[in-house]
């Protein structure tokens, strides 16, 4: 187990993955902060949190993760508000269509923001905290898709890479002040991020987060959701750069 | 040399395909010239395209009325499947704004997430908003929430002229009030403002509660009818003698705030489909195969008894937990169910009856089923209350939804036919009414007889106002003589 019991903090929880993972922890009785972006969406989804649960255990707090200078202030703010935090879920995922032949800096630039630096943002305040207390949980969702670089979305899949090889090194740096971090990469999920695509085999969010959750309680450093996916990305791995530019995955 | 092209921001113009259309049941429709639209302008443009050929026009949803409700033997039919966007969905009062293909399914899994659900649902989840409020159709909470109309705010009809007129209570109630339920022979719904209720648990409570006879069913009906959300009994109308009308009442109710908290995590839309599989591998699909030859071998009756008994074993373990769609979507359960009933398909007889004269027609009804050779083999008996639509079908009552097989040879099919007309009589003798997207069997004659001399006359105004020329025909309009 986690060992956690404080606050939790979900970064993109007004739909998908987050939404699936912050009802999940509501549901067990933590206390959760949700965080995204659309205040309307996340007002609606906190308000059914807690009408379903007949307490007050979500709190909405809107926040565009692409604006990562607030992210210091916001996280101050809510433990003023609802108490000390000893866990992060960071969710949130930007992948806008792109064309096989489009470079457009502004949809990558977003994508570096909310996918890579928004996760630093959200990441660095969390671990400076939990590293003092010599305790906390950070768990990260970042993609099988920053496995390769693929052709039909470059900056997805490097600034998911960058999220992980992040991950990666505050999981080296903060084990040793017993903070846990967990990088999770799920695999196909349904999802409003994923409904233009036609995903086969897809998982639904809340069986996604009950894995996250699983690997989370397990001490999990990496996590494929489902498990199958650690197997498929390793023989994606394998493939030799010369032949995989030929393929169409 | 240029070659003439049409400008590339031209609609296209309507690509009418021949086809076979036929209602849910397969018993009965035939070739028609069908157009798909996909926006409002292509709607207007086959009107145009129909109306300069002075041809009819049938307007259609998914097909599931079992009839003839969409059918139009020798004409056109309108296909909104294809329009099935909604335009929008308010978080905050569960209000959605659905083109007219929209299924329950889409609205569902649309609303649910925001812990909505819609306020009537059918059987089936694949019904069309369309289709749901020309029918006007009705779920397990009829004698509660009403009839799906009463969810309705407002919609928007194109008349055969193409024009659009908005509806509501408030703004030409009087079509408003017809065209809910009017069988699409007013104009075609183009967009459908339409609420959803608040719900706190991805999943209801439901109890099985096993009826002994027919009088036992009407007794459970009433002693729940304040109580429960949704109540409808699956009954058994092969059983004779002391167990005649026996079957198994589902009582299902909703959540209170904090009373399931577990059910949290059953707003993800993914946890409420109908599973696919049986046993987790067989795919239901394949199913169908063994009702057929449940029905082609004459074994109804025991599938009948041994569901029966099977109800005892829910009984004892309820309550249980479901979700909202396991609970309400029977008739998804297995896809492609109604082959069961092929080469000849099925009629579905649903006879509304007040509440004073169901015991005693219902049971007449049955035992001449029976003596006739025509047992339904499946039968469903749910509650209603009245609602302020013109072509109403709902009372203060009960029906009794009875599917029975047509056979493909000419003499058994007439025998059912006149079956039909015989039970159709009684029924109309106790005050009782029909529901255009079951019924395959009225005449011109019982038209006055369901609604009434004041509707009946009152719609054919409406009718011939909006629609002097006849544009909007059915082979149900030509039937019923609208």
């Amino acid at each position: 187990m986690s060992g956690c019991s404080g606050t939790c903090v979900v970064v993109g929880a007004s739909s998908g993955i987050g939404l699936a993972v912050a009802r999940r922890l509501a549901q067990s009785g933590r206390k959760v902060a949700m965080l995204a972006r659309r205040a309307g969406e996340l007002d609606a989804q906190a308000s059914l949190v807690n009408e379903a649960l007949g307490r007050e255990l979500a709190r909405p707090y809107p926040h565009d993760v692409a604006a990562a200078d607030d992210a210091e202030a916001l996280f101050a703010r809510i433990e003023d508000e609802w108490g000390e935090v000893d866990e992060l879920h960071f969710v949130a995922g930007l992948m806008p269509e792109v064309a096989p032949d489009e470079f457009d800096l502004d949809k990558d630039r977003l994508q570096i923001e909310v996918n890579f630096l928004g996760a630093v943002a959200w990441c660095n305040a969390a671990a400076r905290r939990f590293q003092s207390r010599g305790r906390g949980c950070i768990v990260g969702v970042t993609s099988v898709a920053q496995d390769r670089g693929r052709v039909g979305r470059p900056v997805y899949n490097a600034s998911k890479a960058g999220m992980d090889t992040y991950l990666e090194a505050l999981r080296n740096r903060l084990w040793r002040r017993g903070v846990q971090v967990t990088t999770v990469r799920p695999g196909f999920v349904e999802t409003p991020m994923t409904s233009g695509l036609q995903l086969k085999g897809a998982i639904a969010a809340d069986r996604a987060a009950e894995l996250i959750l699983k690997a989370r309680d397990g001490g999990k450093a990496i996590a494929y959701v489902p498990a199958k996916w650690r197997l498929i990305m390793l023989v994606i791995r394998s493939i030799p750069s010369f032949l995989f530019r030929r393929l169409s995955i | 040399m240029t070659t003439a092209t049409p400008p590339p921001d031209a609609p296209p113009r309507p690509t009418w395909r021949d086809e076979h259309v036929t209602g849910f049941g397969m018993s009965v429709g035939g070739p028609g010239r069908v157009f798909r639209p996909t926006g409002v302008e292509q709607i207007a443009d086959a009107f145009a395209d129909v109306r300069a050929q002075g041809g009819t026009l049938a307007l259609r949803g998914a097909g599931c009325s079992y009839g003839d409700a969409s059918t139009n033997r020798g004409g056109h039919v309108l296909d909104l499947t294809g329009m099935n966007r909604i335009r929008s969905f308010d978080p905050q009062s569960g209000v959605a704004v659905c083109e007219p293909g929209v299924t329950v399914r889409d609205l569902w899994r649309t609303s649910i997430g925001y812990g909505y659900w819609p306020r009537v649902v059918s059987g089936t989840m694949q019904v069309t908003m369309g289709g749901a409020a020309a029918m006007n159709i009705h779920g397990k909470n009829n004698y509660r929430l009403g009839s799906f109309g009463e969810g309705v705010r407002s919609f928007e009809l194109m008349t055969p002229k193409g024009e659009l007129v908005r509806c509501s209570r408030e703004q030409n109630s009087d079509l408003f009030h017809a065209a809910i339920g009017g069988f699409g022979m007013l104009g075609c719904f183009t967009s459908l403002e339409i609420e959803t209720k608040r719900v706190h648990s991805g999943r209801m409570r439901v109890w099985g509660i096993v009826a002994r006879d027919l009088d036992h069913n009407f007794e459970i009906l009433e002693d729940l009818h304040d109580k429960a959300d949704y109540l409808v009994s699956w009954v058994d109308l092969h059983a004779k003698g002391a167990g005649l009308g026996r079957g198994l009442m589902h009582r299902a109710d909703q959540m209170q705030p904090g009373e399931d908290p577990d059910g949290l995590r059953f707003f993800d839309a993914s946890l409420q489909d109908v599973p696919m599989t049986l046993f987790g591998v067989v795919p239901k699909g394949w199913l169908w195969p063994g009702m057929w030859c449940a029905v082609a071998f004459g074994q109804v009756g025991l599938v009948n008894a041994l569901k029966f008994h099977a109800g005892y074993r829910e009984e004892r373990s309820s309550p249980y937990l479901q979700s909202h769609g396991a609970f309400h979507f029977l008739l998804d359960y297995v896809p492609r169910w109604q082959w069961m009933t092929k080469p000849g398909g099925l009629i579905q007889f649903q006879p509304f009856l007040p509440k004073a004269e169901a015991p005693r027609v219902l049971r007449k009804l049955i035992e001449l089923c029976q003596q006739r050779g025509h047992v339904p083999y499946l039968g469903v008996l749910k509650k209603h209350k009245p609602d302020p639509f013109l072509m109403t079908h709902a009372l203060d009552g009960y029906s009794m939804a009875m599917d029975i097989c047509v056979s493909k040879r000419s003499s058994r099919r007439d025998s059912l036919w006149r079956l039909c007309r015989q039970m159709a009589d009684l029924v109309l003798d106790a005050g009782g009414r029909f529901y255009y997207a079951k019924d395959a069997v009225l005449t011109e004659s019982s038209f006055p007889r369901v609604h009434g001399d004041a509707a009946v006359s009152a719609f054919r105004d409406l009718k011939q106002a909006w629609d002097p020329d006849g544009f909007f025909q059915t082979d149900l309009s030509r039937r019923m003589g609208v």
